[in-house]
């Protein structure tokens, strides 16, 4: 917008400073209202200086703009007025400016700068009153810093290009003047007229040098300027990929490079224009130079600077927008398995390019491969090069997208399949690195240049069970390495603090089952990795993480586990906090201890690789309160039955042989079935009534009650007892729908185990323990013995309807 | 960093260089002083527009002036620099008037500070300079000039009252310690210096990383073993020596070089871009160590300094262009001068001077003047 527009919307307050600002200036609004926009297109500041021939020119221009003003306005009443002030006016500067126009020059440049100096203040103070602008989205300081200094440098540029032109008007009078009077080898000793010719060709020269000095000096100041525009750009272009790097890991970052892409092309559109405005001035010079000429010393340098700016940028702009990803497991980036496709997409941030340029964009995998020993080799199968495409709409960038890449090991000549034996390297397959590099040749008003950048280094795997530990590999590397792009990372791993793995283990399960690990998980997997007292220093190393473990697997395998679990079977009951998950058994009885009898939470075995278990408590009349878990569910069991329909159809069959379902409020204190009712899958009550040939059959879950107290024994009788159990008119409240059938006792082979019957319709379970077991540590001791009751029976549960 | 790419040779070398000149130029003043001095005769512009504000303008670069523009800029803005300049006599007659730099630089300071211009020629002050053999059109080591410019301004400023203001103002105080490893002697010796020379490579050619690292260094003790070796009059021969600078005094404006320059292969020296951080706030008591100093608690206690200004070079050894940033004491606002222009800019501007290995004609801090947070 115009300056005297905006001047003219300024709140009343500044209005009024603006008014005094004219009150006794010389130049009357009139004129500066009349001629708004001629007057700022000119360079007064230039003019202002001494002996300018420019200050009277401009200062003629005016009174000729304001008599051809006059002329124009019509016979009209209205302008009866006004065209009285003009001719007043007019009269008045010339009376007043005619021999001194450099006075005027001054004058009016003061103004502009006045008034200008009146929008800041107003601009600023707006900002303070009305802070948050009705904008889209909230910007930081630093995201306005940014906008604010390419409008700067945008306004800057249009500055220096004026200077330009003026310094382009200074050059042509001139040498003008020096063709036409100045003539050497003559003897014009008396012609006092060639010495004043003479001398005004001085004159004229020592301007166009203060000019050029001028140009230079603006240029430089330009230069400066946008090396901290660029500093700025550098610093959000690296916010950015460390945003990638987490977004890769599971964190949920925005990684849009829009915003980006428009601040890099605006400078680099703007540092081009200053390159072809130095390549004009270079120009000039080359028409007239003279002693001592600045151009002729600081062109040279000008333009290196230029052009190692415009380099800097342009090699920073080149990033790779989506790293190598294999579309089949798209929370998995950077793990790639031999001969299935994936994809990688690279973005240079400047655009701008020559439409008659063709530019092709190269990939490379490992070009410098380091030198381990059986570092694997990889050939990209599919084109490695691609000729960048630009569509028209700003959103679109200049983007190289390869989209159906394959790799394919390259075989050591003669070594077969089974010879890898021989040349294993140090790493393991997981823990090898590897890289793509972009190349761009890139070539734009003169300037060309090989552009770079790399992915983050990925594994490569050629079997699905690979998939887990190379994503740890993944993970280990993105959260430590200081170098994105070192290759020798997992020859000495560093180990990982664990206020940064906790992180990074959240936004696994944010990432996976949308919803990341609380404070009291991250507690419990901290007692579990680093002992009673985990402090905020304690760091994990690699090999502890990844590859051993108690358990005959390591922590991530248990807790990759518990993920896949998540994923195909529970995500809905962990995003909504039904499963506690990680709890500790200690700190599972601290918990139930205070509930009451039937209280029980959800969390997973540690025991075993991806298994879910509940955990209630019961309070018998005398003695403290017991606490039971049952055999830890797997994905096995899951598939065939979801978890809240476990938990409502649950049995226990008590010792009077009442099954009944102990799982009676999900901690802290909600009833079963208000917390899971929305997940039970649909019961058909409908059936009955319809004549079918087969009756509806649903499994259930049964479990044994184990004595509470060590008194009771696995005698026979016991067992004959419990598999007697279950007949239908004593348990109408279990399987209330079914239909009245005869009671099937199973044979009391297996004494510790349900009695399972294929085809039958009954669940009998037995009482299950046949030794007695101390109640101190019951949880564990059940659950191994759970474990073994589990083995032979995967298909206990039988359903009846 | 010039075309004359002046060697700096040791450490030693470049300490002693200031001191001694500043010895040689006290005895030049002794004599001078016998002169009949025109005192307190001001011209009437100084007190016309004693404008204190020290407000930000232009110089025109009038050929390759660009380094001095810049140390002039450093010196007219430092308000008490300017209060010394005010105070100077005028010398009486045309000639003195013409080759007087004080005098030179008073006129350009109140040309600057008088006119609505935003720039000013300082064209006399370039032939008065021109007069003491600092030539025109010659690229600057703007170290070099420095100490040229406050050597001339110290002899030429009659006023023995004035001179020692100056040196308050500027000179830094240090004592060398030289000690025999064998016999155990020392040799001590206090002398002053305008600039804290700071190298930019450690001993063992690695990048310094931080300012106070450089200056940590500085004040690092050095062995001087093999060629180095010194002559031990005690025990007769050449004898390894360790050698050691200890900080006695820390001016009001304290002037820091860095030496971004390095010898590579066959004497050709190149200019050190990388990144050198430097913060706005010093404070000498937590860079240096207790046997680094050699000073009293009260002076110890004032070593706290903030940035005032930063002279930079863009360019290479053999050609390059100056400006200066610099913190106007007035307004505590950030100036960018460069040549004619003068912008007013933010510390992040400032901050772009550390220096970038990528670019090695980008901008880069050469001397770095930090101001004492509360003057004694």
């Amino acid at each position: 917008m115009a300056q005297w527009q905006e001047v003219q919307q300024l709140p009343p307050t500044h209005l009024e400073r603006v008014h005094q600002l004219y009150t006794n200036a010389a130049l009357p609004m009139t004129v500066r209202q009349s001629l708004a926009d001629w007057i700022e297109d000119q360079d007064w500041q230039q003019a202002a200086e001494p002996f300018s021939s420019h200050a009277r020119m401009l200062f003629h221009s005016l009174l000729t703009l304001l008599g051809e003003q006059l002329g124009s306005l019509g016979p009209g009443d209205e302008d009866f007025m006004l065209k009285h002030n003009l001719r007043k006016a007019r009269i008045d500067l010339q009376a007043a400016f005619e021999e001194h126009p450099e006075n005027f020059a001054n004058l009016v440049a003061n103004l502009l700068q006045e008034e200008r100096c009146i929008l800041r203040r107003a601009q600023a103070k707006g900002q303070v009153e009305a802070p948050p602008a009705p904008s889209t989205a909230p910007q930081s300081s630093q995201e306005r810093e940014i906008q604010q200094r390419l409008a700067e440098f945008r306004t800057a540029l249009q500055e220096a290009e004026r200077a330009f032109r003026h310094m382009e008007d200074l050059q042509d009078t001139f040498d003008f003047s020096y063709k036409m009077y100045y003539l050497p080898g003559q003897d014009h000793s008396h012609d006092p007229q060639y010495a004043q010719h003479v001398q005004a060709l001085q004159a004229k020269l020592q301007s166009l040098d203060r000019q050029r000095r001028e140009v230079v000096a603006q240029i430089q100041q330009l230069l400066g300027r946008s090396e901290t525009l660029r500093d700025f750009l550098q610093q959000e272009l690296s916010a950015w990929r460390e945003r990638q790097q987490r977004s890769c890991l599971g964190a949920p970052t925005d990684t849009c490079l829009l915003q980006l892409q428009g601040w890099f092309t605006a400078l680099g559109e703007g540092l081009f224009q200053l390159l072809q405005l130095l390549r004009a001035v270079g120009e000039l010079r080359q028409k007239v130079t003279y002693e001592q000429d600045p151009l002729q010393s600081e062109l040279p340098l000008l333009e290196k600077r230029l052009q190692e700016q415009l380099t800097c940028l342009l090699q920073s702009a080149f990033v790779v927008e989506q790293q190598p990803c294999m579309p089949n497991t798209p929370k998995r980036p950077l793990v790639l398995r031999t001969a299935n496709k994936f994809c990688t997409r690279a973005r240079l941030l400047v655009r701008l390019h020559d439409r008659n340029h063709r530019m092709e964009a190269n990939i490379h995998i490992d070009r410098d491969p380091p030198k381990t020993r059986g570092f694997r080799k990889f050939n990209i199968l599919t084109s490695s090069s691609k000729t960048v495409l630009v569509g028209d709409s700003p959103r679109e960038g200049l983007v190289c997208d390869f989209q159906y890449l394959t790799l394919k090991e390259q075989k050591g000549g003669g070594s077969g399949k089974g010879s890898r034996g021989s040349n294993e390297g140090p790493l393991a397959v997981t823990e090898e690195l590897h890289l793509i590099t972009f190349t761009l040749a890139y070539a734009y008003c003169g300037l060309e240049l090989k552009l770079e950048t790399s992915t983050l280094p990925f594994v490569i795997i050629s079997n699905n069970n690979q998939l887990s530990s190379a994503w740890a590999s993944v993970l280990w590397f993105n959260m430590l390495s200081p170098n994105p792009k070192d290759q020798q990372f997992f020859s000495t791993p560093p180990p990982a603090p664990w206020p940064r793995l906790a992180e990074v283990l959240s936004w696994q399960f944010q990432s996976i089952a949308e919803r990341g690990l609380s404070r009291e998980h991250l507690q419990m997997l901290a007692e579990k990795l680093f002992g009673s007292k985990p402090s905020p220093e304690s760091a994990l190393p690699w090999t502890k993480f990844s590859k051993d473990g108690a358990a005959g697997f390591s922590f991530w395998a248990w807790l990759d586990g518990i993920l896949a679990l998540l994923h195909d079977h529970l995500k809905q009951l962990w995003k909504d906090g039904l499963i506690l998950g990680f709890v500790s058994r200690k700190q599972e009885k601290k918990l139930l201890k205070v509930k009451r009898s039937g209280t029980f939470l959800i969390r997973f075995s540690e025991s075993m690789l991806g298994g879910v278990t509940c955990t209630w408590v019961e309070h018998p009349e005398s003695g403290p309160p017991a606490f039971r878990a049952v055999v830890p569910y797997t994905a096995a069991e899951l598939a065939s039955l979801a978890l809240p329909d476990i938990i409502r159809d649950y049995q226990l069959l008590a010792e009077e042989n009442i099954p009944e379902n102990p799982l009676l409020f999900l901690y802290p204190d909600t009833a079963r079935d208000e917390a899971f009712g929305p997940y039970y899958s649909q019961r058909h009550e409908g059936i009955l009534t319809k004549k079918k040939e087969y009756l509806n059959q649903r499994l259930i879950r049964v479990s044994s009650r184990q004595p509470l107290s060590p008194v009771c024994c696995g005698c026979a009788t016991h067992m004959s007892r419990g598999a007697t159990v279950g007949s239908p008119g004593q348990c109408p409240g279990v399987i209330g729908h079914c239909a009245p059938l005869p009671a099937v006792s199973s044979p009391p082979m297996a004494p510790r185990c349900s009695a399972v019957s294929w085809g039958e319709r009954r669940v009998v379970t037995s009482p299950s323990s046949t030794e007695p077991r101390p109640s101190n540590n019951e949880g564990t001791r059940w659950e191994r013995e759970g474990a073994m009751w589990r083995d032979d029976v995967t298909q206990r549960s039988v359903m009846s309807r | 960093m010039s075309q004359r790419g002046r060697h700096q040779e040791s450490k030693t070398k470049l300490e002693i260089s200031p001191s001694e000149t500043m010895k040689a130029e006290e005895e030049n003043y002794k004599e001078e002083d016998k002169e009949p001095k025109s005192e307190d005769w001001r011209p009437p512009s100084v007190f016309g527009a004693a404008d204190l504000k020290n407000r930000a303008v232009g110089l025109y670069n009038i050929g390759q002036t660009c380094c001095l523009n810049s140390l002039l800029q450093v010196f007219f803005m430092n308000i008490h620099f300017t209060k010394i300049l005010r105070r100077i006599s005028v010398p009486v007659c045309g000639t003195q008037k013409k080759n007087n730099v004080p005098y030179q630089m008073l006129l350009l300071l109140e040309e600057m500070q008088r006119g609505k211009q935003k720039a000013v020629s300082p064209r006399e002050l370039a032939i008065c300079l021109l007069a003491h053999r600092v030539t025109m059109f010659v690229q600057y080591d703007a170290a070099q000039l420095f100490l040229t410019l406050w050597n001339l301004l110290k002899k030429q400023m009659k006023n023995p009252e004035l001179v020692e203001k100056l040196s308050d103002l500027y000179t830094i105080g240090v004592q060398e310690h030289l000690a025999c490893q064998i016999c155990s002697s020392e040799t001590k010796r206090n002398s002053s210096m305008l600039t804290l020379p700071v190298p930019l490579l450690d001993s063992g050619f690695y990048m310094l990383k931080t300012l106070e690292e450089c200056l940590q260094c500085f004040f690092h003790p050095e062995e001087l073993t093999g060629h180095n070796m010194c002559f031990c009059e005690h025990c007769g021969k050449k004898t390894p020596f360790r050698q050691c600078v200890k900080l006695v005094h820390l001016p009001q404006t304290l002037t820091i070089h860095l030496k971004r320059f390095c010898f590579g292969r066959s004497a050709y020296i190149h200019k050190i871009s990388s990144c050198l951080p430097f913060p706005q706030d010093l404070d000498f008591n937590e860079v240096l160590t207790e046997q680094q100093c050699q000073a009293y608690d009260s002076e110890k206690a004032a070593w706290q300094y903030e940035l005032f200004a930063v002279v930079a070079h863009s360019g290479s050894t053999s050609c390059g262009h100056y400006c200066a940033y610099i913190r106007s004491l007035t307004e505590c606002k950030w100036y960018c001068f460069n040549d004619s222009l003068v912008e007013q800019v933010s510390w992040d501007d400032v901050k772009s001077t550390y220096g970038h290995s990528d670019l090695s004609w980008g901008q880069t801090a050469y001397l770095l003047f930090y101001m004492k947070k509360h003057p004694q």
